[in-house]
This record gives structure tokens, sequence and C-alpha cells, in this order.
């Protein structure tokens, strides 16, 4: 089966004007997604993971190599590739309701359709009775839930995810994760998830992909074989491959860690 | 199930919210209070606006009382309110400041939309925004009132002359208060809406419009005062009619009164505009739109 996302040996370099230098963030990386496929990204802060996914949504230009998702190489970003930002990115001046249904409103799709879609996502995502107020109004874990519905209302294939539940408590972040785990699975949306929590890249991912520190390339990719009923913060303790996994990543991490440390002080000598 | 009711509600704040906010605050402000009450907060509200003027004319008959200076040099107060009235029974006053308020409103209309179209450009497009920067800091040191004496020698004495003046001082403000809220519209807030399929139009007037709002209004609120003091000054040189022209008129047969009355007639218009027209749109604009972190 051909890859929904197929990138391929990508390069990324920029200028970082307080240090006057080029830094290089991603050094031929290459990763294929099948479609349908739950993938999450995990590795040392600042080796490349948010800049992946900016890359794939076509915000950025890599400096070299390219992206192809459904086989055409993305120049620009699109509706196909729908974004959840780490920082809320919800607009100030629209309501619950009005940022939901954004994606929808630009997409042409008629009120009485929007407005379901818009009052289903309200529901699943438990704003209820807070569709009328602005996002100021809100607590931190509702504004992102919010942006969390925005990008899922608008349908797209490829749902890009920066640590979106980075800032949510624990209760709020395990029933989210649930629910995305659900519509994934229900509408075969192609996920590539960021994260720096270990645990939540093996219950949520089909893969779990670790990559080096800076500049960023791919050191390990771990096909998740815990079965979906199985992975319920309740009982997943339990589960002796969780804790293989986890132990095997958070090896993968440290090491990368550890030679970033490395590097750094080799700079410094 | 859809509730008729909410869903025409709903309708209502999302594409009309500019013009409705400020009707909704106002009877939201009146309405459950009893009807004496409203009226009695009103009174209290007046009064304090008022407060420090009384106070001012206060010191002011006490200083002509006490010096007794001729009325020509320092008329009382009641020779300027005798004046005001005179003025005002002949109708002079009625006329000259239909003029001013006319001139402003077509200055105004127009340099808006210009200083805004032109903020706009400069804070989408880094390159004019570099390129325009030095010269029009350049330009805005020298105030409308320098040009006068060029904008004579080009459009002569006429209504040309006074509403370009206005037009320059006015757009400064606007255009650089445009582009400043243009360029203060986080990044993501673009690149969210992209990743949702927007267009650069849509983008324009769904994020960098809406976002800017609130610095738009609050240069229009400058522009449009330093507008109406180049306007005053525009019409003194020029010499045909406005409360500019009234006041300078005045002055060749000294009647020092009516100066003074026009004076006040230029302050109380500027007052009323700003109290009941733009600081509410400011204060509205920010205030809905949660821009200011509490």
């Amino acid at each position: 089966m051909r890859a929904k996302i197929s990138v391929e040996r990508i390069v990324h370099e920029y200028f970082n004007p307080s240090t006057w230098q080029r830094v290089r963030a991603l050094d031929g990386l290459s990763l294929d997604v099948p479609d349908g496929e739950f993938v999450c990204l995990v590795g040392p802060s600042g080796c490349g993971k948010s800049t992946l996914l900016y890359l794939i949504a076509g915000l950025t230009r890599p400096t070299g190599g390219r992206i192809l998702v459904d086989g055409r190489e993305v120049v620009r970003p699109g509706r196909d590739r729908g974004m959840v930002f780490q920082e809320f990115a919800i607009l100030p001046w629209r309501t619950v309701e009005g940022n939901i249904g954004h994606g929808l409103e630009i997409a042409q799709i008629p009120r009485p359709a929007k407005e379901e879609t818009v009052r289903r996502y309200v529901a699943l995502m438990g704003l209820s009775g807070f569709e009328r107020k602005y996002p100021h109004e809100l607590s931190g874990g509702m504004r992102q839930r919010v942006a969390v519905a925005r990008t899922l209302a608008a349908d797209p294939e490829v749902v890009l995810m920066d640590e979106p539940f980075a800032s949510l408590d624990a209760q709020t972040r395990n029933v989210m994760q649930e629910e995305l785990v659900r519509i994934a699975q229900h509408e075969r949306k192609t996920i590539v998830f960021v994260t720096h929590s270990v645990d939540e890249a093996i219950i949520l991912g089909d893969r779990v992909v670790v990559l080096t520190h800076r500049p960023g390339r791919v050191k390990a990719s771990l096909p998740i074989e815990i079965p979906r009923e199985r992975r319920r913060w309740d009982v997943l303790g339990a589960e002796e491959r969780f804790v293989r996994y986890r132990q095997e990543i958070l090896r993968m991490i440290r090491e990368e860690f550890d030679a970033q440390e490395r590097a750094a002080e080799a700079v410094r000598a | 199930m859809t509730d008729p009711g909410r869903a025409g509600l709903r309708r209502a704040p999302s594409r009309y919210l500019w013009f409705t906010l400020r009707f909704d605050r106002l009877s939201a402000r009146a309405l459950p209070r009893g009807r004496a009450a409203a009226v009695a907060g009103a009174a209290a509200a007046v009064g304090l606006v008022l407060a420090p003027f009384v106070l001012f004319t206060a010191v002011w008959a006490l200083v002509v009382g006490v010096t007794r200076w001729p009325e020509d040099v320092l008329p009382s107060p009641s020779a300027v309110a005798r004046a005001f009235g005179e003025v005002f029974a002949k109708g002079i006053l009625t006329v000259y400041a239909g003029e001013t308020i006319r001139r402003i409103v077509l200055a105004a209309v127009t340099g808006v939309a210009i200083g805004i179209a032109a903020g706009f450009v400069m804070g989408l497009n880094d390159w004019i925004a570099a390129l325009l920067n030095p010269p029009l800091r350049f330009f805005q040191s020298l105030s409308g009132i320098a040009w006068l004496p060029l904008f004579l020698i080009w459009f002569g004495f006429s209504d040309k002359t006074i509403i370009v003046a206005v037009w320059y001082t006015l757009v400064f403000p606007v255009a650089f208060n445009t582009m400043l809220g243009v360029r203060t519209v986080p990044r993501l807030y673009r690149y969210a809406v992209l990743t949702l399929g927007g267009t650069w139009r849509q983008i324009v007037f769904q994020v960098l419009l809406p976002g800017a709002i609130p610095y738009i209004v609050g240069g229009v609120r400058l522009g449009i005062a330093y507008g109406w003091r180049a306007l005053i000054a525009a019409e003194i040189v020029v010499g045909s009619g406005g409360l500019g022209y009234l006041i300078f008129k005045a002055e060749t047969f000294h009647l020092t009164a009516r100066i003074i009355a026009g004076m006040t007639a230029i302050g109380v218009l500027w007052y009323l505009t700003d109290y009941f027209l733009l600081r509410p749109l400011e204060e509205a604009t920010i205030e809905r739109w949660g821009l200011v972190y509490r």
C-alpha cells in the first residue's frame, strides 16, 4: 500500500538571529506513514519534532528533500492536513462555536450541517454550555479542547498534533486520549502526534518513532503490539509489554540526550 | 432539534458584532435597573464630567472680578455666554459649526480608509514597511500646519487645502497603528487558519483585520483628535468658513468674548464626539475581543 505521508530525506535549516548561525534542525529524515496509522513522535527536546509537523503541514518549506501526501508534493498548507498547535491558536474574537466551526465555514459547508457538526464536537469535548463564550473566558484546558475540536471538525485526512494535551490536567487528558483514539479509528484518520510523554506515545500510537538529537533523524521505529482494548490507564500498568516498550524508548531517548550533552560539551571545549 | 429562538440569537454576534456591541452594552446597562435609577445614574455621570469645568469657570469669574481687566482683554464668563447666545441666535454658529463638522466627517471617512489601507500594506509586507518607515517618520515630524503654505500654493484658498491638511495629520497615526496591529497578530493564528484551508483573503479578513481592530480603533481615535486640531488651524489660514475662521475673524473686530465662545464650541464638539462615539468604540472592541489580558 502506498504511504499516505511520505517524508523523503528531509533536510531543514533555519537562521537563528540571536546566535547569528544557521541551525540544522533535520538531517536527511525519512519516514513513511501508511493511511490510517496513528504514529507518535518522541525524542529529546529540540530534536526537530515540531519542525517536522510544520513541514508536513506546509507552513515551512524544507531546505532539502520533499514530502509527499497522497503522492503529491507538499508546497503549501491545505485543508487535507489539519494541525493542532502546542500553544492555543484559537482566535480570541470568535466564540467557542465560532472557532470550532471555522474550518467548516472556510469549506463553505451549509449552515445546518455545520451547526450539527459543531454541536457534536461541543458535546464530545465536554464544552456544552460554553458555546457562546469567548476564549478569554475559558480555562487553558478548555481552550486546548476547542483547538482540538476545531481541527477535527474540519475533517482533515491527516491530523498533525503538536503536544496537544500537554497543558491538560490528568483526568481530562485521559478522556481526550481515549476520544482521540476512538475518532482516529472510527473516521480512519492518519495522525502524526508529537509528545514528550513516552506513556502517552505508547497508549496512543500504532507505532512510536524515536528521533535522534538535533539534527534529527529517525533513530528507531517501534510498532506497538498491545491490543487497543488493553490500552487503558487503569489496566496498562499490569501489561508486561507496556513496561518493556517504555523502558526501551526511555533508554533510547536517554542515549540521545547524553549524546547531545557530549556534543554540546565538545563545542564548548 | 433546533431551538428557533436560539438560532436567531446565534446569528447576530458573529457577523454584526461591531455594530451591535455598543447598543448591547447601553441597553444592558439601562434596562435592568429602574428608569428613575438610570436617570439618577446618568445625572451623576454628567455632574462628574461638568464639575471641573464649573470650578474652572468660577476661578475665571473670580479673576475677572478681582482684576477688572477690560472686556476685550479678558471677558467674564457671562460675557462669553452672551456672545455665545448672540452667534447662536444669529445663526452664525450653526452655519460655521456645520461647515467644520462637514469637513471633519469628509476628511475622517476618507483619511481613515487611506490610513487603514496603507497600514495594512505596511503590516503585510516587511519590505514595504522597511522602505516606508524612515520617510514616514520624517514626514510625521512635519505637522500638517507646517505644510499649509505649500498646500495653499498647490490648492489655493479652498476646501481642498483644508481637507488635505487634515488628511495629512490624520493618516499617519491611523496607518502606524494599523501596521502595528497587523504585526502584533500572532503568526500562529495565521498558521491555524491556513491549516483549516484558509485563503490569503480569509487570512486578511478573518485573522488580521479582527486581530488588528483594537489598534486600528485606537489609531482612529488619535488620528481624528489630531485631525480636529489641524482642521481648526487650517480654517484660520484658509478663511472660508468654519469655527476656526469664526474665532479668527472675531479677532479682527476685537470680539474677545466671541473668540472664547468659538473656542468653547470647538472643545465641546470634540468632547461629545470622543465621549459618545470614539471612546465607547475603543472600549467595546478591546473588552469584547478579550485582548486586554486581565
